[in-house]
């Protein structure tokens, strides 16, 4: 049961980054003196959901999914291996050098800069559409783990 | 009371060619996820491509492949970082012009690994 409360940690820390890439999208429309402070954490979190979801899912990727994949592969659609996993295992780099980077924007005086509003309301934007992706691919993935079982069956 | 935060490294909306650039860390930084982000989608098709040599390499260097690329991409994207922000790489591009290499980077980077697992 462990293992599968693990792998169901990794969309949930990507859907919480998503919250708070979304979070601080909408602080820096407004940002002001005063919500700075808020802005910076947000980001902060961001980087943390980040950072969390790469280790529990990298964690699961590189001790479990070796089964999951020959499932697949076997399976009605093995391009949720070949396409999706391929795809996401990889892109998932650029993610989380996004949301590494988030913080280093956000720690600019945003209510005085444009530029670095700017640069915050673009990295959170491509953040979002990127764990987005994530969370689709993962989706597709699990079906193809589903629909090769279910083949097994009969 | 709220304390006044400022930072050293960003100049203030007033309109001249220094108000539309960033500060040295972010202009940094900004670039080496760019150069990072196109060389780990670069990667990928190295280590794809020569499964004898570059792929055992980095399956071999910390028992799987995946997570010498991570590391590898974290290692560049610091140590490029500090040093574009040393020496100001980035400082002179406008603000616009860093985004739009953020977000080409990005899409590039998208491209050429879907592309390639396609």
């Amino acid at each position: 049961m462990w293992n599968e409360l693990v792998l169901l940690l990794h969309p949930t820390f990507g859907v919480l980054a998503i919250l708070a890439s979304v979070w601080v999208f909408v602080e820096t429309l407004n940002a002001r003196e005063d919500n700075q402070g808020r802005i910076r954490l947000a980001s902060i979190s961001v980087a943390a959901f980040l950072w969390l979801a790469y280790v529990v899912g990298g964690y699961w990727y590189v001790v479990f999914y070796g089964g999951d994949k020959a499932i697949i592969k076997a399976g009605p659609w093995p391009f949720a291996h070949s396409f999706f996993m391929e795809s996401k295992e990889h892109l998932f780099f650029t993610l989380l050098l996004l949301g590494s980077f988030l913080p280093i924007v956000a720690f600019n005086d945003l209510a005085a800069s444009k530029p670095a509003r700017t640069l915050v309301l673009w990295v959170t934007t491509l953040i979002v559409l990127l764990s987005l992706a994530m969370e689709g691919a993962g989706a597709f993935i699990g079906m193809g783990v589903k629909v090769a079982l279910l083949a097994q069956q009969g | 009371m709220t304390p006044k935060i400022s930072h050293p490294t960003v100049e203030r909306d007033t309109g001249s060619q220094m108000d539309r650039t960033l500060g040295g860390y972010t202009a940094g930084f900004s670039l080496s996820f760019a150069i990072t982000s196109v060389l780990s989608a670069l990667l990928v098709i190295l280590k794809e491509t020569n499964k004898e040599t570059v792929f055992a390499w980095m399956a071999a260097a910390t028992g799987h492949h995946w997570v010498t690329h991570g590391l590898l991409d974290l290692i560049v994207f610091v140590v490029l970082g500090m040093v574009l922000a040393k020496v100001g790489g980035g400082v002179r591009m406008m603000a616009n012009a860093l985004v739009a290499t953020i977000v080409g980077a990005t899409i590039l980077s998208g491209l050429i690994i879907t592309g390639f697992n396609l």
